[in-house]
């Protein structure tokens, strides 16, 4: 039979953001893939060259759309690092409380995008209305709903409005009990699992091959490599909290440890409210001028787990006010573009959706 | 995890007896940063991918324009031992050309497509460098230099757009008092139509 070339995106059910995969398809049987990304290039990395630090922080959520608190906190800690100064210690507790709300908001958003290539929309809505209550919390504590600007260098923006905790524990019980409806809809469904069971395999030579970290990695290779565990950041270190793994990588595997995450994370935002300390939340970092405060010369990488793996800003600094240069590590980079080409072909048409989905490629952070 | 600074002790260890390092850099327990000559960097790597730092995290470049060079940076992580490493070597930025490493880590490949088409570094050994991958046909010179700048290339590549002139608010004729009135009496009357 003759070859077809088709594309998967960037208009389609499973394809989330701006990157097309284009295929050349044999049957349903893809024999070649290659993403082709560019189309949501926005220059960022040159953007942060030509803004000050603190003026960066309104820019840096955007590398990555739908989780946009990891680029804050990669950004201000490389800031702190390169600066050489410790932050109040309730800032670390607020910033861990963003990162794990950030975190429940991407495994839903991530979850409900799997009825995309399955056709199975409920769940989507579902999890989308969730996640709403999410931006609800947000709206209230940063003054934003999806770009916070909420983590800066030097702690965060301002405290805690009063009586959050009391949403927040809401909003957290409405979750957990709602985990095992999730499951019933998504991973436990009959008609889902036949989609995701067995299928989009990860063994663990294509891992340290690609260079996957994240989800893909820890349900192959069996292991907590989470850098909250091994390099813990913030306070990480005072939380009790497992990482799910397992070895044997399929799609399923793959969200289940997903869903494994949700609990763990509520888990990990309740002790933080239990934890967290009063104090200041903010030091000043321009010492008379607000806004062009230098920072001393320097090379950092600045690494956070987000929700799909190592995410990292390596920074560098020639003692200016702007950075000299700021190179954003995405987290998707890997399997997004040498995984497409090499491991997609030989599966069928159908899965190349969930390959896009289940391993959390996000188009913006591959176009920085 | 195991006690980490052994981990940085062990690294500068390791380095220092193989190679001629000109300068190391202890950024905290977690990170670590060596400055090698160019001819070095491939031995390094498979010396710390022989070592357990098994996955190279990123790659990329820095301009130094007043050095004429370019800085070229692979960060390498071992998820046992868990330190990052920075690698860096600076190579001539008229001709700066650097050798692949695909065949040490596969991963790197798209990395040098990318920094090929950013800073315009040359990675012979990578089948596929040359290719554009992000950049739709650019003609310009690479635009992760300092030197480049894209207010003078966006003058020089689109036409200058042309903006009419507010017409309620600006144009002098319709800013007469006659005229204002006339406004007011036209908006009273829409605000008690909307009320019926």
């Amino acid at each position: 039979m003759k070859q077809m070339k088709l594309f998967l995106g960037p208009q389609h059910p499973g394809m989330h953001g701006n990157a097309s995969v284009h295929l050349y398809v044999d049957g349903d049987i893809i024999k070649k893939s290659f993403l082709l990304p560019g189309m949501l290039h926005r220059g960022f990395e040159k953007g942060m060259e030509r803004h000050t630090w603190i003026n960066n922080i309104s820019l840096i959520p955007r590398v990555c759309v739908v989780e946009p608190d990891i680029n804050e906190m990669a950004f201000a800690m490389g800031t702190e690092k390169l600066l050489g100064i410790e932050v109040p210690e309730r800032s670390h507790w607020i910033r861990m409380i963003i990162l794990e709300l950030a975190r429940l908001s991407i495994h839903l958003m991530a979850y409900g995008g799997l009825g995309g290539p399955t056709g199975n929309y409920t769940l989507m809505y579902h999890a989308h209305a969730d996640r709403n209550s999410i931006l609800d919390i947000f709206e209230q504590i940063t003054g934003h709903r999806v770009y916070h600007q909420y983590i800066v260098p030097g702690g965060v923006r301002k405290d805690l409005p009063k009586g959050i905790e009391k949403d927040i524990h809401a909003f957290l019980d409405s979750l957990e009990k709602r985990y095992e409806e999730y499951r019933d809809l998504g991973i436990e469904n009959p008609s889902i699992v036949a989609r995701i069971k067995d299928t989009i395999m990860l063994p663990e030579a294509v891992v340290w091959e690609l260079g996957v970290t994240g989800i893909g990695m820890r349900s192959a290779v069996g292991k907590p490599y989470d850098l909250r565990k091994v390099m813990p950041y913030a306070r990480y270190d005072q939380v009790e909290f497992e990482v799910p793994t397992s070895i044997y990588s399929d799609a399923r595997s793959r969200i289940d440890c997903k869903l494994k995450e949700i609990i763990q994370s509520i888990s990990i935002i309740r002790q933080c409210l239990a934890k967290m300390p009063e104090g200041p939340v903010r030091i000043p970092l321009g010492r008379g001028q607000s806004m062009r405060w230098t920072v001393p010369k320097g090379y950092v990488y600045s690494p956070v787990e987000s929700s799909r793996g190592e995410f990292g800003y390596y920074m560098v600094s020639n003692g200016g006010t702007n950075p000299w240069r700021v190179g954003v590590r995405g987290a998707s980079y890997p399997q997004g573009l040498l995984g497409v080409e090499k491991y997609l072909p030989g599966t069928r048409l159908d899965d190349a959706a969930l390959w896009i989905d289940t391993m959390g490629v996000c188009s913006p952070e591959i176009d920085r | 995890m195991m006690n980490s600074m052994s981990n940085v002790e062990f690294l500068k260890a390791l380095m220092t007896q193989s190679f001629k390092l000109v300068e190391t850099d202890v950024i905290d327990q977690y990170q670590v940063s060596f400055v090698l000559k160019q001819d070095d960097v491939h031995q390094a790597l498979i010396t710390l991918k022989n070592a357990g730092w098994i996955q190279m995290s990123y790659l990329s470049a820095i301009d130094w324009p007043d050095e004429n060079k370019i800085e070229l940076v692979y960060i390498l992580m071992n998820w046992e031992r868990p330190v990052h490493i920075q690698i860096r070597t600076k190579v001539d930025r008229n001709d700066p050309v650097m050798p692949s490493i695909i065949n040490i880590y596969p991963g790197a490949k798209y990395y040098e497509r990318e920094c090929y088409e950013f800073f315009g570094v040359k990675f012979p050994g990578n089948p596929d460098y040359e290719k554009q991958l992000i950049l739709e046909v650019w003609d310009d010179m690479p635009p992760l230099r300092k030197d480049f700048d894209p207010k003078a290339y966006s003058d020089k590549k689109f036409t200058k757009r042309e903006y009419k002139e507010d017409y309620l608010v600006l144009s002098e004729q319709n800013n007469k008092k006659e005229k204002r009135e006339e406004r007011k009496t036209r908006a009273e009357s829409l605000k008690g139509g909307q009320k019926i």
